[in-house]
C-alpha cells in the first residue's frame, strides 16, 4: 500500500485547476484542459485495471494524525464499479464544461464551481474510507448551491435553498447512519475503512442494525430523491444552469445509490430484506406516481427533472431486489442514466439559449428549422426511455430479470389446486415495466410538441446546433450506443466489485 | 482574629451588592461598577482560601497568581467595556439600558 | 460464403446502409437510395440462395449479456420458418424500395426516408433471425422505432406527428406484456433460447399449466400490439399518415406480420397451453370480424386497406390458434404479404396519379386513365377477396376450414367475414376505377412511371400464383383438417359472389355512399373511447397527481416542516424582551439551576 494513489490526481487536477482559475487564469481553457486531462487519466486507469484480479486496485492510505484515533484514514482505491462512476464523472464533467456558455457575471467562478463538483464526485467515488466518501460529497454540494443560486433561472433562490436544505438534511441523516455504523462495531476495532467493515460483517462481528440501515436508506434516499422526498429535484434542475443540472443529475445524484450499493448491500442484507416492502412502495411511487406527474408537465426542464426522479425508481428496484443480476443492472443504470440525462439537459439548455422558453405550448415544428438538433434530441430521448441499442436498455433488462426472480416464489391454492402467486418483487417489476410505457408517453409527447407539427413563425431564424456543444452531445450518444452494443464489457467491469 | 468565615462573609456581601447592582440599576456605568465589585469579591475569597489552606505551612501561591490574572483581565475588560459604552453613548445619546432595546422583538 | 456467414451479411448490410445514409445521405439523393436498395438487394439474393441450401447444423453466436442464468446471445436461427420469412421480407423490401424511387422523387427528407427504410429492414431481419426472446424483443422495439420514424415522415402535419407517437406508444403497451411474458418464461425455465424452450423448456411447466398459460397470453400481448389485434389495433389505420410505400412494406406486408411470425416461432409452447390458445383464437376471430365491419364504411383508400390488413392478421392469429401447425398461418402470411403489398402500392400509384387525393369519393373511372394500376388492383383484390385460382383463396380457406373444425363459432364468424371481405374490396374497386369521375383530379389522372409500375407487375404475378400448390409445397408443409363440413367451400364461393354482386349493386354507379352506418364508419367508437381515456383518465389523472405533488406531497414534506420551524422561532422570539438585566437574570437563574442539579442530585 503506497502513500499516494494515481486516483489522487483525479481529485487534485480539478481542484488545482479551480485554484488557478480563481487566481486569474483563462477560465474556459483551464477548465477544458483539466477536464480533458481527467478523462484521459481515467481512461488510462481503466486500461490498467486488471479485471482478472478484480477488487480494489490503485490503493493508497494516508494517516490523518488528528483523527486517526477515530480510525479515519485518507484511503483511496477503485474497483470496477468505482471506475465506472469515475469514468461517468470524467465524461459528464467534460461535456458540462464544453457546453457551458461563459456567463457574463463572474464567469470564471462558474467554471471553478463546476470543477469543484467534479473533484467532489471523483473523491467520493474513489474513497474507501467512509469519512472521506461523505466529505467529498459535501464538498460538491456547496458549489451546486452556488451554481443554482447565482447563475440559475426562474425562482432560483427558492430552488437553491430548497435543494440545499433537503440535501443537507439528507446528508445529516446519512452522517448519523455512518456514525451508527461506526458505533456498531466492536470496541477497539472501530474503523471507517469500508473494506474492514465488510470483513467484520462477513465474519459475524457486526450485529444487524435495522436502525442504522434505515438511517442510511433515508439519508441516501433523500439525496437520490426517493419518493416522497423528491420535490426538490425537478425544481432545482429546472432552475439550475444546464451544466450544473448535468453534473448534479448525471453524477452527484448517483452518490446516494452508489453508497447504498457499496455500504448497505454487503453489510445489511437482512435489514434490506426485512424492509424491502417499504422500499418497494417508495420506488413504485418513484416509477408510477412520479411517472404520471411527469406526463402532466408543460415545460421541458421540469419534465426532464421529474423524469430523472422517475428513473431513480428503476435503480432502487435493482438495489431492493438484491440479486446479483439486479445489482449489476442498477450499476449499469447509474452509468446509463448519467449519460442520457446529461445529454438531455445539455440539449434543453441549448434550446433555451435559442428560444428563451421551454414551454411546450410555445414551441413546435422545430424539426424543420433545426434538423440536427432534432436528430440529436431524438437519440437522447430514445436513450432515456430505454430503447434497445442504448446502454439504458441493458440496465433496465438486467434489473427486470433480476428483480423478477428475487424473493421467494409464493403459491396460493384455489379450489384445492396450487397456483402461483406473484410476490411483491414481481408486482414491483410489473409496475416498473409499465413505467417503460409511461416514459415513452412523456418523452414522445415532449418530442412531438417541440419538434413536430407546424412551426411558429417566431422560430424562423433559429440556428441549428453546431460546434463544440454538438460535439459533446454526439460524443455522449456515441458512448451510450457503444456500451449499449457491448454491455458485457461493463458487466465484467462491475462484477469485479463485491456488491 | 478573623477566620475564613469572616472573609467569606465579606466576600459574599460584596458579591451580592455587585449582583444586585447589575440586576437593578439602569445606568450602564453603575452596572459596570457592580460587575467589578463581583470580580473583586471573587478575588477576595480566592486570596482568603489561599491564606487559610496551608500546604506544608505555606499559603498556596497558585491561587494568588490567579488573582493577578483576574485583575489583569478585569482591567482589559474595563478598557473594552468603557470603550463600547462611549461608542454606545455617541450613537444613542444615552447609557440607560432601558433605552437600548434594538434587539427586542 | 457459407450458410454460417450469409445470415450475418443479410442482417448487417441494412444496418451499414442506415448508418452510412445517416452520415452522408444528406449530400446526395442517389447515394441514399442506392445504399438502401443495394442492401435490400444483397439481402434478397442471399436469402434466396440460403433458401435452397440445407439448414446449417451449427450457428454463430456473440454473447451480448451473459450473467449467471441470464444468457442473451446475439445469434441466428436458420430453419424452414425463418428462411421463408427472410425470402418474403427481403423480396418485398427490394420491390418497395425500388418503388419508393418513383413515389418519393419529389418529396423532402429523402435521406431520412431511406435511412428509416434501411433501419426497418435491419430490425425486421433481426426479428426473423433471432434465436432467443430477448434478441427478438430488441429488434421488436427497433421495428417500432423505425415505424415511428417512417410514419412521422411528414412530421410537419399534425396528424402524422400524432399518428407516429400513437403507434409507438400503443406498441409499447403491447411490449409491456411481451416483456413480462418473457420474464415469466425465463423464470420458469431459466433459458431464453427458442430451441431450448420449444423442446425441453415446456416440460418444466407440466406441473403448472396455469403459469404457462399466463406466460403465453402475456407474450401474445406483443402480437396484439405489433399485429394490431383488438384492442390495440387503433394505431394501424392512423399509421397510414406515412408515405404509401411505408404503409405497404411495414404496415401491410412485413412488420405487422412479425407478431404472427413470433407466434409461429413459439408454436410448440403455445400448443401445450390450450387455455392461452383459446384467448388467442377469440382475439383473432373477433379482430378479423370487427375490422372487416369497420372497413366497409371507410372513405380513405388507404384506411380501407388498413382495416382489411387488421382483418387478415386476425385470420392469421385465428389460424395459429386453430390449426395443428403454424405453417397454415405462415402460408396466409406469405400470400397476404404479396397481395396486400400489391394493393397498397396500387393505392400509392392511384394517389400519385390523383395528386395526393386519398378519398375514394373524389376518384372514379380511373380504369382507362391507369390501366396497369387497375389490372394490378384487380389481381390483388381478387386474391384478397378469396376468388378461386388467386393466392388468397388457398391460404384463407385453409385457415377458415381449420377454424370451423376446431372453433366452430369463430370459424363461422370468419366465414361471414370472408363475404364482407369480398364486399369491401370490390366496393373500393368499383368506386375508384369504375363509374364516373367524381372530381377534377380524377379526370386528369395519369399512369405512374415505370419504376413504380414494374414492381406492381411483379407483385401482381406473385399475388396470383403465390398460393398454387406447387409453390405452397415448396415453402410449407400444410395439412388439411379432417371432418370439414361439406357445405363450407360452396358457402364460401356463394359468399364471395354475393359480396362482389352486392358491392356492384350498391356501388357500381354510386356518386356518393348510398349506405351510412355511423357505428362502422366511426370504427365502433373504439378510437373515441381511447381518446376519451387518454384525455380524461391518463392526462386528467396526471394533472391531479401533478397538482398533488405540488400541493400535497410538497405540503407535508416541505411546507409543514418549514412552517413548523418558523412557528418555533416565532414563539421563541417572545423571550427576547430586550432588557439586558432580564437576560442577566435568566443567565444567573440558569447557573443556579445547573449548580443545584450538579450538587443536590
Amino acid at each position: 500500500m503506497s502513500l499516494i494513489s494515481p486516483l489522487l490526481f483525479l481529485i487534485l487536477v480539478p481542484l488545482v485547476a479551480a485554484g488557478f482559475i480563481m487566481l486569474g487564469l483563462h477560465a474556459r481553457k483551464t477548465a477544458l484542459v483539466a477536464a480533458i486531462a481527467n478523462l484521459v487519466f481515467t481512461g488510462v486507469l481503466l486500461f490498467n485495471y486488471s479485471i482478472a484480479t478484480g477488487g480494489y486496485q490503485f490503493e493508497s492510505s494516508m494517516p490523518m494524525p488528528v483523527i486517526a484515533g477515530l480510525g479515519i484514514f485518507f484511503t483511496l482505491g477503485a474497483d470496477g464499479l468505482s471506475l465506472l462512476l469515475l469514468l461517468l464523472t470524467a465524461i459528464v464533467t467534460l461535456a458540462a464544461v464544453v457546453v457551458t456558455r461563459t456567463p457574463e457575471k463572474n464567469g470564471s467562478w462558474f467554471y471553478a464551481c463546476l470543477l469543484f463538483i467534479s473533484a467532489g464526485g471523483m473523491g467520493a467515488f474513489a474513497s474507501i474510507d467512509l469519512f472521506f466518501f461523505y466529505m467529498f460529497h459535501e464538498l460538491a454540494l456547496i458549489p451546486t448551491f452556488l451554481l443554482i443560486g447565482i447563475w440559475g433561472t426562474g425562482d432560483r433562490q427558492a430552488a437553491a435553498w430548497k435543494a440545499t436544505i433537503y440535501l443537507a438534511l439528507g446528508s445529516f441523516i446519512l452522517l448519523l447512519g455512518l456514525i451508527g455504523l461506526f458505533l456498531m462495531q466492536p470496541d477497539g476495532m472501530r474503523t471507517f475503512d469500508l473494506r474492514q467493515i465488510i470483513l467484520m460483517s462477513e465474519n459475524g462481528y457486526l450485529p444487524q442494525g435495522h436502525w442504522v440501515y434505515l438511517l442510511l436508506l433515508l439519508g441516501f434516499g433523500i439525496l437520490v430523491s426517493l419518493f416522497p422526498f423528491h420535490t426538490w429535484a425537478p425544481q432545482a434542475y429546472a432552475s439550475a444552469p444546464p451544466p450544473a443540472a448535468m453534473l448534479h443529475a448525471g453524477v452527484l445524484k448517483k452518490f446516494g445509490l452508489y453508497g447504498l450499493l457499496r455500504i448497505a448491500a454487503p453489510i445489511f442484507p437482512e435489514s434490506i430484506a426485512a424492509f424491502s416492502n417499504l422500499l418497494l412502495i417508495a420506488l413504485v411511487g418513484n416509477i408510477l406516481y412520479v411517472g404520471y406527474v411527469t406526463i402532466a408537465q408543460r415545460k421541458l426542464d421540469t419534465m426532464l427533472g421529474y423524469s430523472s426522479v422517475m428513473h431513480m425508481g428503476y435503480i432502487f428496484l435493482g438495489f431492493a431486489a438484491m440479486t446479483n443480476l439486479s445489482l449489476t443492472g442498477a450499476a449499469l443504470m447509474l452509468f446509463a442514466h448519467g449519460l442520457s440525462i446529461a445529454a438531455l439537459f445539455a440539449l434543453s439548455g441549448e434550446l433555451r439559449e435559442r428560444t428563451g422558453t421551454l414551454d411546450f405550448a410555445e414551441l413546435g415544428g422545430l424539426g424543420k428549422q433545426m434538423p440536427k438538433f432534432g436528430l440529436l434530441f431524438g437519440f437522447a430521448a430514445f436513450a432515456a426511455i430505454g430503447l434497445p441499442g442504448f446502454v439504458g436498455f441493458a440496465g433496465e433488462l438486467l434489473i427486470f430479470f433480476g428483480s423478477f426472480v428475487a424473493g421467494v416464489p409464493t403459491m396460493m391454492s384455489i379450489e384445492g389446486r396450487e397456483i402461483f402467486r406473484l410476490n411483491n418483487f414481481q408486482i414491483a417489476t410489473f409496475c416498473a415495466v409499465w413505467g417503460v410505457v409511461i416514459s415513452a408517453v412523456y418523452m414522445l409527447r415532449a418530442y412531438r410538441k417541440i419538434f413536430f407539427g407546424p412551426m411558429n413563425d417566431r422560430w424562423a431564424g433559429l440556428s441549428d446546433i453546431a460546434g463544440s456543444p454538438r460535439f459533446a452531445i454526439v460524443s455522449l450518444i456515441v458512448i451510450m450506443l457503444l456500451t449499449g452494443f457491448l454491455p458485457q464489457l461493463l458487466i465484467k467491469l462491475i462484477q469485479t466489485a463485491s456488491i | 482574629m478573623p477566620t475564613l468565615a469572616h472573609y467569606l462573609l465579606v466576600s459574599g456581601g460584596l458579591f451580592s451588592i455587585g449582583l444586585l447592582g447589575v440586576l437593578l440599576r439602569r445606568n450602564i456605568l453603575i452596572i459596570f461598577m457592580g460587575l467589578e465589585l463581583m470580580l473583586n469579591a471573587a478575588n477576595l475569597s480566592i486570596v482568603a482560601f489561599s491564606r487559610f489552606n496551608l500546604h506544608g505551612g505555606m499559603p498556596g501561591y497558585n491561587e494568588q497568581v490567579l488573582v493577578f490574572f483576574v485583575i489583569t483581565v478585569a482591567a482589559a475588560e474595563v478598557a473594552v467595556g468603557l470603550a463600547i459604552i462611549v461608542a454606545l453613548f455617541r450613537a444613542k445619546q444615552t447609557i440607560h439600558v432601558e433605552d437600548l432595546d434594538a434587539l427586542k422583538f | 460464403m457459407s450458410t454460417l456467414t450469409a445470415p450475418w451479411i443479410i442482417l448487417s448490410a441494412p444496418l451499414a446502409a442506415a448508418v452510412l445514409i445517416l452520415l452522408f445521405g444528406r449530400f446526395s439523393r442517389p447515394l441514399s437510395a442506392g445504399l438502401a436498395i443495394g442492401s435490400a438487394a444483397i439481402g434478397c439474393v442471399l436469402s434466396w440462395w440460403l433458401f435452397v441450401q440445407p439448414d446449417p447444423a451449427v450457428s454463430l453466436q456473440f454473447p451480448w449479456i451473459v450473467m449467471e442464468d441470464l444468457v442473451v446471445p446475439i445469434g441466428v436461427t436458420i430453419d424452414g420458418l425463418s428462411k421463408v420469412m427472410l425470402v418474403v421480407v427481403t423480396t418485398i423490401a427490394t420491390l418497395v424500395f425500388t418503388y419508393s424511387l418513383g413515389y418519393m422523387r419529389t418529396e423532402e427528407g429523402y435521406w431520412r426516408y431511406f435511412a428509416g427504410l434501411a433501419l426497418f429492414l435491419f430490425s425486421m431481419l433481426g426479428i426473423v433471425l433471432a434465436d432467443n426472446f430477448v434478441m427478438m424483443f430488441i429488434f421488436w422495439e427497433l421495428v417500432g422505432l423505425s415505424s415511428y420514424i417512417l410514419i412521422g415522415h411528414y412530421f410537419k402535419k399534425d396528424s402524422a406527428a400524432d399518428a407516429c407517437k400513437q403507434a409507438f406508444i400503443v406498441n409499447r403497451v403491447g411490449d409491456f406484456g411481451f416483456l413480462l411474458g418473457i420474464l415469466f418464461l425465463w423464470a420458469g425455465t431459466g433459458t431464453l433460447m427458442f430451441s431450448e424452450l420449444t423442446t425441453t423448456g415446456i416440460a418444466e411447466f407440466a406441473a403448472n399449466p396455469f403459469y404457462l398459460a399466463v406466460a403465453c397470453v402475456l407474450i401474445f400481448c406483443g402480437t396484439v400490439g405489433k399485429s394490431a389485434q383488438m384492442p390495440l389495433h387503433v394505431w394501424l389505420p392512423n399509421s397510414m399518415e406515412g408515405p404509401t410505400p411505408v404503409s405497404s412494406l411495414l404496415h401491410a406486408a412485413t412488420m405487422v406480420a412479425a407478431g404472427v411470425y413470433m407466434l409461429a416461432r413459439i408454436f410448440p409452447i403455445l400448443e401445450s397451453a390450450p387455455a392461452a390458445m383459446d384467448v388467442i383464437a377469440w382475439v383473432g376471430g373477433i379482430t378479423c370480424f370487427a375490422a372487416a365491419l369497420m372497413a366497409t364504411q371507410q372513405d380513405d383508400i388507404k384506411r380501407i386497406l388498413a382495416y382489411s390488413t387488421i382483418s387478415q392478421l386476425g385470420y392469421m392469429v385465428l389460424g395459429i390458434a386453430s390449426a395443428s401447425t403454424a405453417d397454415v398461418s405462415m402460408f396466409h402470411l406469405f400470400t397476404h404479404a404479396f397481395f396486400k403489398c400489391l394493393l397498397f402500392l396500387c393505392a400509392g400509384s392511384v394517389i400519385v396519379g390523383m395528386h395526393h387525393e386519398q378519398n375514394i369519393w373524389k376518384m372514379g373511372a380511373l380504369k382507362n386513365k391507369m390501366p396497369f394500376t387497375f389490372l394490378a388492383t384487380l389481381a390483388g383484390g381478387l386474391a384478397l377477396a378469396g376468388c378461386p385460382f388467386f393466392s388468397g383463396y388457398y391460404s384463407k380457406d385453409l385457415i377458415i376450414a381449420w377454424a370451423v373444425v376446431n372453433h366452430p363459432f369463430l370459424g363461422w364468424l370468419s366465414v361471414i367475414t370472408a363475404g364482407l371481405t369480398a364486399f369491401y374490396t370490390f366496393r373500393l374497386i368499383f368506386v375508384v376505377f369504375l363509374g364516373k369521375p367524381k372530381s377534377e383530379h380524377a379526370m386528369h389522372a395519369h399512369e405512374s412511371p415505370a419504376v413504380m409500375v414494374i414492381p406492381l407487375g411483379l407483385l401482381a404475378v406473385a399475388a396470383v400464383i403465390a398460393g398454387y400448390p406447387f409453390i405452397e409445397s415448396r415453402f410449407f408443409h400444410v395439412l388439411e383438417p379432417t371432418h370439414v363440413p361439406h357445405v363450407l367451400h360452396p358457402v364460401l364461393l356463394v359468399l364471395f359472389a354475393a359480396g362482389v354482386l352486392g358491392a356492384y349493386l350498391l356501388y357500381g354507379r354510386a356518386e356518393k355512399d348510398p349506405v351510412s352506418i355511423p357505428f362502422f364508419a366511426n370504427r365502433l367508437y373504439i378510437d373515441n373511447l381511447y381518446a376519451w381515456m387518454v384525455k380524461y383518465v391518463q392526462d386528467g389523472g396526471a394533472a391531479v397527481l401533478s397538482w398533488a405533488d405540488r400541493w400535497v406531497v410538497d405540503l407535508f414534506i416541505v411546507q409543514v416542516p418549514s412552517k413548523l420551524t418558523w412557528a418555533t422561532g416565532f414563539v421563541l422570539r417572545f423571550l427576547q424582551i430586550g432588557n439586558i438585566q432580564a437576560y442577566t437574570f435568566f443567565f444567573g437563574a440558569g447557573v443556579v439551576g445547573i449548580l443545584y442539579l450538579m450538587i443536590f442530585r
